[in-house]
């Protein structure tokens, strides 16, 4: 016989007036957290739970663990472009033609086990990319031989000077002694994960984990934060919360009107490193099947000058980008590589007139809309953009504005993150808002052949590996393959100026604005954060490989 | 505690509560019999965001257009204050007023055709038919919503809005559906239908006439409970990013003025308007479907005050007054 | 007997027909995994060809078998258990993701939804018994709260409560500095507090829903007979209200409420995204993002077995409580 209701009813009340004193109960505790002892908290991006996966070779290995707890041979600083800093490696030296490359080890390092670093360790890592080449994430192809305990010598059947800063600073150095008794280490997690960086592995849970110093690390004295705490956050307005209530140190998320947001809290503070390029991605090439009016290079220009950088600049990115230039060097730091012969510097402001003088000589003439119009079609452009970047829609709409001030229609289609991708690698697009990938190092090489060799491209309805604009230049090609030949930088940089000379008339990517990532830290505890002026400074987003561990070296304990 | 008896005001078996004592009223309260004022207020604050979404965006600034003073408070120029890029409240929240109720009624009147072609055709047919709708509708109703939405509307890849309203559909007419049925069951077997039946007539004819006509009340219940319902749904689904794209709806403002940070920088103007819209009309619509529900069950009205006409109350007053008891409600 | 074969066999249909739903929908979305995964990476660092091409390798699928052997496979497998690989959480498996998910959900939204039935039902008794009185006029309020979108308020009340007055956390399931999941007490105290919020902001916007249905049952129930008789008989009001009217009153709404405790699963996800709660709703929405066939389809499982469970147990029940649903067919 069921209970009846009076029964029901009072256990019902019951477990009410147990919950709500249990509750008043707990409020009398404060909500802060309070943070570990001599240790920050940091987030590598709102994502969810965290999973266990410090395989350095997995793809979606924990971006922490590569930098604090492995460590690379050569640290390459994307930021300023200076000469590689040892880490495992001391010195390395190629020979005449690329095809042999000598590494020599640094002495004393031990694992945080307490087995010696050897040379046997390097070859082993390398070895296993060529055994399996699902784990071959830096594309290194040849052979790899260890010829004593402090020296590793990479071979290569081709000239190779490009494929250096990939293989010395991109590359996980794991113990063999490890790493050799994993039953599959294509899936293994390495939940116990054994390196030689400032950090080890303390605990783990599905919200958060702890890295603790290594005690064995060869910078001596280093690290001097003792714990790293990294927590599991869903969505960037509960990252904004934490970083404002103070629950959390180390943080890379974007946040408009920062200076606003982050005020009520003295303690905290951010820095807006510039480095990612954003373009409109166009595609440019009628003859790999692009259609639309954005295959004439006279439209590309035209939108290059409508633009207004300086009101896209404030009222989407809260001021926080910088100026850009068509050949997509950064400023200040590749002014050697830009050529002489083209134009330095994007403009911040339209240039109306410029861009009516290249669309009427190209054949078009305003209607009676405002719009111009050819044979009959009028000059109307869909800009592609992920539903979730508020930022870039932000900016989409004013640039809309900006156009259409000038003639040109643009209509926006945001689409989900999945739809964008393929229709992006598949080339259905007529402009998509994207930025260009980073190279392992600052040479220009690495931004040339991934998005303007013509090898790397597919017709539309293909998947492209790379260059999604689909540009085919056969001058900028030969270029980028004179390029790779040689080491020397006065040569390379002659080609630059020819491949510069090139896309700056063609623009397949009409540049925008230079993307800062801002990163925002706590300074209650720990100093030594990055504070954008030094010009030795390293990229200091959390999510940054191997950079991640270069900015928490430089911290303090107060 | 006493009762009114108030079973001379209505005839309860009577699937329109129609009154016996009718004589006595005048004008309206004749054809709308037992109408309180909850229909009134809710109808009238329906008309009202229904205008303001049909008629201002033809007389509001444009809701695009961008300019340079940023994220400011309500002012002169801009009633409702700007967005983060400079753009008028007020303005998006005209037409996002009409992209919403857009989706709403259109979500209602989809669901409910499919909730009658399930629910009440395939009910009254009977049969095989009947028994292969009912266990369609009760499958698509045990599938998980939410979930089902996302991932469906993660692979449109327009996201007009249109094909938000019809992801939304897809999740919502089954409950309807089998609301329906069940009172189509109970209509199915009533005499005037055996009647009908019997003398031959068609049943398309049958179903049109004697069936729908008595299912209408509850039928427009569930219509509003499907106009608020899809406008939920897809605010719910513009916060996760999987909304309608390329119009305003509530939903997308939500969406813009949660990732520009609003309510952190203070920016009420921007945060609550939308939200208190969808109440609003959420709250109206409660309103309708309660005077509803009143008309439907007449045991609900008889035994709530505010489901007692003043009139009437007054007359009841006098009577008991006259009869000399002093029980009874008292205006 | 016949009830429970009937049942049986509709909840039969109905689990066949989601598995093969949850078959189809991911494999009709664009894009692969791969891509996904490059295109985020491509954010944050170097993606040479050498990378795209060992991603391929390591988590290309086997497209190339026709779509029926790889449903016949999906079936085997999920009658083993196995619910296959995450790509989002390479290399965690499905059903690791999905174990420590969802007792996070299920504690949170299930209490909520307890209490909020519990208060609903019991206001609802007391609006229904008391026509006509003060707490009539207090239903359109709740039922307002219940027309609110569920975030809006969820983000007001998160911004007031965590940020400005700072009595309850802002994200979390606990705080990870002072307790480790486990049976501790420092666990559970924490567990509750930071889940606080969440529930409080789900019984508000539900309550109202228990209420109204509630007081119209009340309402019918009150004018059936067999009320008049117990009046008749002299029983106290008190008895009449708890053991005749209510107890009748709220057969309908425990068959509601069973169903939305299936649901409690399913609506977890708007709530985990406010409060970056570790539920399940969370794990299905980075699937999505991510193109994670595996997970998706492990959610989408878990999710609609939980539905389809909780409504045969509640059927069965409900035959077993109301005699009257088994008399005739």
């Amino acid at each position: 016989m069921p209970l009846s209701m009076t029964n029901r009813r009072r256990v019902g009340f019951g477990a009410i007036a147990l919950a709500t004193a249990a509750g008043l109960a707990l409020t009398g505790c404060t909500a802060s957290s309070g943070g570990d002892e001599g240790g920050i908290t940091a987030n590598t991006g709102p994502a969810g739970d965290l999973t266990a996966n410090f395989n350095p070779f997995s793809a979606t290995a924990d971006s922490t663990s590569q930098g604090l707890l492995y460590e690379q041979l050569f640290y390459y600083n994307v930021l300023t472009g200076a000469d590689p800093k040892p880490m495992l490696g001391e010195d390395y030296e190629w020979n005449d033609d690329g095809t042999e490359l000598t590494v020599d080890l640094r002495t004393g390092v031990q694992w945080s086990d307490g087995e010696d670093f050897t040379a046997d360790d390097v070859a082993y890592t390398f070895q296993t990319m060529l055994d399996k080449p699902e784990l071959n994430r830096v594309g290194f192809e040849g052979t790899v031989e260890a010829t004593d305990d402090d020296t590793v010598v990479f071979t290569f059947d081709d000239t190779s000077f490009v494929k250096g800063p990939d293989i010395l600073g991109q590359a996980a150095i794991v113990p063999e002694h490890v790493f050799s008794k994993l039953s599959d280490i294509a899936t293994d997690p390495v939940e116990k994960p054994i390196g030689t960086g400032p950090y080890m592995l303390d605990t783990f849970t599905p919200q958060s984990y702890v890295y603790k110093a290594n005690p064995n690390y060869w910078q001596s004295g280093k690290p001097e934060v003792k714990s790293i705490r990294y927590i599991a956050l869903a969505n960037n307005t509960s990252a904004t919360d934490a970083i404002v209530g103070g629950d959390l140190d180390w943080s890379s998320i974007f946040i408009p009107e920062a200076d606003k947001v982050l005020g009520s809290n003295p303690d905290v503070s951010y820095v807006a490193t510039p480095l990612q390029q954003i373009t409109l991605m166009t595609c440019s090439n009628a003859d790999l099947g692009c259609t639309g009016p954005q295959t004439d290079p006279a439209v590309r220009q035209a939108i290059y000058k409508a633009m207004n950088r300086d009101q896209l600049n404030d009222l989407a990115f809260s001021g926080t980008n910088k100026q850009i230039s068509p050949t997509f060097m950064t400023l200040g730091r590749d002014d050697d590589y830009i050529s002489p012969d083209v134009e330095k510097e994007t403009p911040m402001t339209a240039d109306t007139e410029g861009a009516d003088a290249l669309l009427q000589s190209a054949g078009y003439a305003k209607g009676s809309d405002g719009i111009y119009a050819k044979d009959g079609q009028k000059l109307q452009l869909e800009i592609q953009v992920v539903t979730g970047y508020s930022d870039y829609i932000a900016a989409i709409d004013a640039m809309a504005e900006q156009l259409r001030a000038v003639g040109i229609e643009i209509t926006q289609s945001a689409k989900s993150y999945n739809e964008w991708v393929a229709a992006r690698n598949n080339g259905q697009f007529q402009l998509t808002m994207d930025s260009l990938g980073q190279g392992p190092s600052t040479d220009p090489y690495y931004l040339y052949n991934g998005n303007f060799d013509s090898t790397t491209t597919s017709p539309v309805g293909e998947q492209a590996i790379n260059n999604f604009a689909r540009y085919s230049n056969p001058t900028v090609d030969a270029a980028i393959v004179a390029a790779e030949q040689t080491d020397d930088v006065a040569a390379k940089t002659e080609q630059y100026f020819t491949i510069q000379k090139e896309i700056v008339k063609d623009m397949p990517y009409i540049p925008v604005l230079l993307q800062s990532t801002l990163t925002e830290f706590n300074s209650a505890k720990v100093t030594g954060w990055p504070t954008g002026d030094d010009d030795t400074e390293n990229f200091p987003a959390t999510w940054k490989t191997w950079d991640n561990a270069q900015t928490v070296l430089n911290l303090k304990l107060k | 505690m006493s009762t009114i008896d108030l079973g001379q005001l209505a005839d309860p078996n009577s699937p329109t509560g129609d009154s016996g004592a009718g004589a006595g009223r005048k004008g309206l309260t004749r054809v709308f019999p037992h109408v309180t004022p909850k229909l009134w207020v809710g109808a009238g604050m329906i008309a009202a965001i229904a205008l303001f979404g049909l008629v201002f965006p033809f007389v509001v600034q444009n809701p695009q257009a961008i300019s340079d003073v940023g994220l400011s408070a309500p002012s002169g120029d801009h009633l409702l204050g700007t967005t983060q890029t400079g753009q008028d409240v007020f303005a998006q929240l005209a037409y996002a007023t009409r992209g919403s109720l857009l989706i709403g009624v259109l979500v209602g009147v989809v669901a409910m055709a499919l909730a009658i072609v399930f629910g009440v055709i395939g009910t009254y047919v009977g049969g095989f038919v009947d028994e292969a709708f009912s266990l369609f509708s009760n499958v698509v109703l045990v599938i998980p919503g939410l979930p089902l939405a996302i991932i469906v509307s993660s692979y449109v890849p327009q996201k007009g809005l249109v094909v938000i309203a019809f992801v939304i559909v897809i999740t919502s007419w089954a409950a309807s559906a089998r609301v329906l049925r069940a009172i189509t069951l109970s209509l199915r077997s009533r005499d005037y239908v055996a009647a009908s039946r019997v003398s031959g007539e068609k049943t398309w004819r049958i179903v049109a006439v004697e069936i729908l006509p008595n299912v209408l009340p509850v039928l427009a219940s569930q219509f509003l409970f499907a106009v608020i319902f899809a406008i939920l749904a897809e605010a719910g689904l513009s916060f996760l990013g999987l909304g309608v794209s390329g119009q305003f709806t509530w939903g997308s403002m939500l969406y813009f003025a949660q990732n520009g940070l609003a309510l952190r920088l203070g920016a009420w103007w921007w945060f609550v308007p939308p939200g208190l819209m969808i109440a609003l009309l959420g709250c109206a619509l409660s309103l309708m479907n309660f005077a509803i529900d009143e008309i439907i069950n007449p045991k609900l009205r008889d035994q709530t005050r505010a489901g007692v006409s003043r009139a009437d109350r007054k007359r009841l007053a006098r009577a008991e007054a006259a009869a000399g008891t002093t029980e009874g409600a008292t205006a | 007997m016949r009830y429970v074969a009937q049942k049986v066999g509709f909840y039969a249909v109905a689990l066949f027909a989601a598995l093969t739903l949850n078959f189809f929908i991911p494999r009709l979305l664009p894009g692969d995994p791969v891509d996904i995964l490059l295109a985020k990476m491509q954010q944050k660092g170097p993606v040479s060809e050498a990378t795209v091409t060992s991603l391929r390798l390591l988590l290309g699928s086997d497209s190339d078998e026709p779509l029926f052997s790889q449903y016949v496979q999906y079936l085997g497998n999920l009658a083993r258990g196995d619910l296959g690989i995450s790509v989002s959480y390479f290399p965690a498996g499905v059903s690791t993701i999905i174990g420590q998910a969802i007792p996070w959900t299920i504690a949170l939204i299930g209490i909520a939804t307890i209490l909020s039935f519990v208060f609903g039902v019991g206001l609802g008794t007391l609006a229904g018994w008391k026509r006509g009185s003060v707490l009539d006029n207090f239903i359109p309020v709740t039922t307002m709260f219940q027309a609110v979108p569920y975030f809006w308020l969820a983000l007001i009340l998160l911004y007031v409560f965590g940020s400005i007055l700072r009595v309850f956390p802002l994200s979390g399931g606990y705080n990870v500095y002072e307790a480790t999941p486990g049976l501790n007490w420092t666990f559970v105290q924490s567990a509750v507090l930071y889940g606080t919020l969440p529930a409080l902001t789900i019984i508000i916007s539900s309550v109202g829903g228990w209420l109204l249905g509630m007081r119209n049952m009340m309402v019918s129930t009150l004018s059936e007979d067999y009320i008049v008789t117990a009046e008749a008989k002299g029983l106290s009001p008190m008895r009449i209200r708890q053991s005749y009217a209510a107890r009748n009153a709220v057969l309908p709404q425990f068959a509601g409420f069973a169903i939305s405790l299936g649901f409690v699963v399913s609506g977890s996800i708007v709530t985990e995204q406010v409060f970056s709660y570790p539920g399940i709703g969370n794990a299905l929405f980075t699937a999505t993002q991510n193109n994670d066939y595996a997970l998706m389809q492990g959610i989408f499982l878990v999710i609609t077995l939980a539905v389809l469970g909780t409504n045969f147990i509640v059927d069965l029940m409900y035959g077993f409580i109301d005699p009257r649903t088994r008399a005739k067919r």
